[in-house]
């Protein structure tokens, strides 16, 4: 009886946790509730050289000990970034569905070096790349992101975009989560006790879902009218095709000690790796 | 010397058949403090736009006449120049915060004008708006009435000399309003800033206006000094724009005869000068209030709840709280923004569940009921009525919930609900392109389609002028024979003491006072904890006898008399 209780009590928790709430609250944690990193302190300029390495160099190299040591290094900047729950989730799913999970059924049933390392190869080779995109796209605020992205020519108007994306999405969110509400309360799903019933309540979900969509987009395009005017007066047109604003922006990036310190460290990782292979 | 000068301004929007500003020629001088004032919809907001450039360089549309601000004519002038002469802080402010952390915001503008000095202008924009020590603050973290300070202290920075606000305390708790006046003050007097707001407020007014400019259908009827303009108490009533309640009563009194040779006064100081022959006459106003002990509606039991936050510990907002809720009550809740107002309401129709506790619907324990099974007993207005639209038509937004119920003659019961709303001839319209009166309207429809028993309201009376509002009221009065228990939860004190029966205040997570109007108003300690502001006819009242509890100019004029 109590077991059960405990049980039916996890169950309610999972899906009460995964609620358009809980995302909000991931994504807002994920773009800024990490900002007093180690990773978030860093120069954009020198973490987005860095990850054109560690994202590109192993797709390259089939070497054992350089993926392992790859790996290792983008776990450890993971673990530094504070990366947030849902964001890891995301990334373990993924990576077992694209080879992960060949990996362990070829362990399980007997498979043998020869087909076990090959897939590890590429496993490590995809979870080194995510990873590294999670530091460098999770740890760093979109802020800093999109002005090392500017630094390197991207346009402004891409920069600005993610900044701006970033400040609606959980505005968006959370008017989404109200429209949901008001068909909850006023909706009559069907009744989900048996699994036929459960099947239809989610054809039902997935339609409300929808429908959602239609106001959403319509009370969306009410706000933006004021967000749209006032960044006529702000400027945001002169800033486009002002250079000063550009040179003005820029400047505010400075590499320091840390950011010589943390390539430094990678580098000498990863030439000790390469070393190791040549030894072994 | 005049900072805007207008010459025969004619403006229609496109695609208008007529215009909405008609022939206006207007001088306003510079350091002035000027209240715009008229009904909803006579082109008060049209009228602002015009003075930044907005129109008719980025809204087109029929433009004659000659606007000059500050020396410059704006039709010559592009946005940008006159952004940085004219400040403009809209109703709707937190659509216009664009930047992620507030001195980002703050300085946004002055980078986009590549000001190299743009940090210390952003910097120097918060410390004027009261904003000093929170520039690295992310912008979900301000409260409602910071968040208006931040998009004040963008329009600041700029260093223009005109500010022009839209209704700036329409949303806000008294606290966070006087904040924003206070500020507003400042900025007029010391730093000699040219202040326009779009105000209904007339108490507002009445404290901090130097001028005061009513539109009507597009035209300025007068502007006057702020003194005169409001002792126009017909006048003004019958625009739907209501003088302060001391005023009024003062003009009722000099109707009966009394008051003879005073000047109307506006403000509690001008009223205790002009009322000072006036004796309290004992009266107590009575009120119906029969101490019920009817059945319980909602019962709170020991719950509490936090929300996620983004960094740090969850923020509690509500630790072990007990409430209960009798049929048949006629309940106000407030407390100042981020007080849990509305998180109480959405605990009590189950959108929210308790971490601890629990909560019981009239003896149901509602924890483990699906929110659409409540909805026949309890219903919720939300603050917003666009979250409330999600259909094309408020005809099918009325009768969603009783159709997919299966009601039997939902037709016919749609159609009736549109018409004691008045609603029958908007009904295939969509419920977000009504006025805000409108709207309102519609979302009590959609709430009391299904018949609940108790109904919940949040702010109802929010962004309303005062037409729209006395018509909301009457509609209140008009569904009791529908919904027995009614919760609104509001920072309109009047609507409080003329409609609630029981107070509840909230603070800090807890229900800090629970009675009639006269234990909460009468109870100085909890009024200065948690900010609540009294009908000023009531300080009025206070002011001239301590006995006095009076919440309505009615009751002012019964409670006090000439010796």
């Amino acid at each position: 009886m109590r077991e059960m209780k405990i049980k039916k009590k996890l169950s309610e928790n999972i899906l009460d946790k995964f609620s358009i709430d809980f995302l909000r609250n991931q994504v807002l944690k994920n773009a800024y509730g990490n900002d007093d990193t180690v990773i978030a302190r860093l120069d954009p300029r020198i973490l987005l050289v860095w990850y054109l390495f560690i994202g590109l160099v192993p797709w390259f190299v089939n070497n054992l000990w350089f993926l392992i040591a790859c790996f290792l290094l983008v776990l450890v900047t993971t673990k530094l970034a504070r990366v947030a729950g849902l964001v890891l989730l995301l990334f373990a799913i993924g990576v077992f569905t694209q080879t992960g999970y060949l990996l362990i059924v070829s362990f399980f049933f007997g498979g043998n070096t020869s087909t076990i390392i090959p897939l590890l190869i590429l496993t490590l080779k995809v979870a080194t790349c995510s990873l590294a995109s999670i530091t460098v796209f999770s740890g760093l605020d979109p802020d800093r992101l999109s002005n090392g992205l500017m630094w390197y020519g991207c346009p402004e108007r891409l920069s600005f975009s993610i900044s701006y994306a970033y400040r609606v999405l959980p505005m968006l969110m959370e008017e989404f989560q109200n429209i949901l509400l008001s068909f909850r309360m006023r909706g009559n799903p069907p009744a989900h006790e048996t699994f036929w019933g459960k099947v239809k309540y989610l054809f039902y979900q997935t339609k409300i879902v929808m429908h959602a969509f239609y106001p959403l987009m319509l009370n969306t395009a009410k706000r933006s009218r004021t967000t749209v005017e006032a960044l006529e007066i702000k400027g945001y047109r002169y800033a486009a095709v002002n250079k000063n604003v550009k040179k003005i922006k820029l400047s505010s990036m400075k590499i320091t000690y840390n950011d010589l310190l943390f390539l430094a460290v990678s580098f000498l990782w990863i030439s000790l790796s390469i070393l190791a292979s040549k030894i072994f | 010397m005049n900072i805007i000068e207008i010459e025969n301004l004619t403006y229609s929007y496109p695609a208008a058949k007529s215009p909405i500003l008609k022939n206006i020629s207007l001088q306003i001088e510079k350091g002035d403090f000027l209240a715009v004032v008229g009904n909803n919809g006579c082109g008060k907001s049209t009228f602002c736009k015009a003075l930044n450039g907005l129109i008719p360089h980025f809204i087109t549309g029929d433009f004659e006449g000659k606007v000059t601000v500050g020396g410059l004519d704006t039709l010559k002038s592009d946005v940008g120049t006159l952004a940085c002469k004219v400040g403009y802080v809209y109703q709707d402010f937190e659509n216009q915060i664009v930047r992620p952390t507030v001195l980002d915001d703050a300085s946004y503008a002055c980078l986009n004008y590549a000001m190299p000095d743009y940090m210390e202008r952003g910097k120097e924009a918060l410390s004027l708006c009261g904003l000093e020590g929170r520039e690295d603050d992310y912008i979900w973290q301000l409260s409602g009435g910071q968040t208006h300070l931040l998009a004040l202290a963008g329009a600041v920075s700029l260093r223009p000399d005109i500010l022009i606000l839209d209704e700036p305390i329409a949303q806000l708790d008294p606290g966070h309003a006087d904040k924003i006046y206070g500020v507003l003050r400042e900025l007029n007097e010391k730093q000699g800033k040219t202040i326009i707001v779009i105000e209904h407020h007339t108490e507002y007014i009445a404290d901090y206006c130097k001028h005061v400019m009513l539109m009507k259908d597009g035209k300025i009827a007068w502007k006057l000094p702020t003194n005169e303009a409001l002792c126009r108490v017909e006048e003004l009533q019958s625009c739907n724009i209501f003088p302060p309640q001391i005023t009024t009563a003062a003009y009722r009194m000099k109707q009966n005869g009394c008051l003879k040779d005073q000047p109307l006064p506006t403000t509690i100081e001008e009223g205790s000068t002009a009322f000072q022959a006036l004796r309290y006459s004992g009266f107590k106003p009575l009120k119906n209030i029969s101490k019920s002990c009817a059945e319980s509606a909602v019962q709170f039991r020991d719950v509490s709840l936090s929300y996620r936050s983004v960094k740090g510990d969850n923020r509690i907002v509500f630790d072990h709280l007990d409430l209960e809720i009798r049929k048949g009550e006629k309940i106000a809740l407030i407390g100042s923004n981020g007080a849990g107002k509305s998180t109480l309401m959405k605990l009590m129709v189950g959108l929210l569940k308790p971490e601890t506790g629990d909560i019981f619907l009239e003896g149901e324990n509602i924890r483990n009921k699906k929110t659409e099974n409540l909805s026949r007993k309890i219903s919720l207005v939300y603050q917003n009525p666009e979250e409330m639209f999600i259909k094309d038509s408020i005809k099918a937004d009325i009768s969603y919930a009783m159709q997919v119920r299966r009601m039997e003659n939902f037709q016919e019961r749609t159609d009736r609900l549109l018409d004691r709303f008045h609603l029958t001839e908007l009904k295939d319209r969509d419920g977000r392109l009504l006025s805000g009166g409108q709207m309102r309207r519609a979302s009590l429809a959609i709430g009391i389609a299904l018949n609940p028993g108790i109904l919940l309201l949040d702010e109802p009376t929010a962004n309303l002028d005062i037409a729209t509002r006395k018509e909301i009221m009457r509609t209140l009065t008009d569904i009791k024979d529908i919904t027995e228990t009614v919760m609104i939860a509001t920072h309109d004190m009047q609507l409080v003491c003329e409609w609630a029966e029981r107070i509840l205040v909230l603070y800090q997570g807890k229900v800090v006072a629970d009675g009639t109007r006269d234990d909460i108003f009468g109870n100085s300690s909890i009024v200065e904890t948690v900010g609540i502001r009294p009908p000023e006819i009531f300080s009025m009242g206070q002011v001239l006898d301590k006995k006095a509890f009076c919440y309505t100019v009615d009751e002012f004029l019964q409670s006090f008399e000439e010796a």
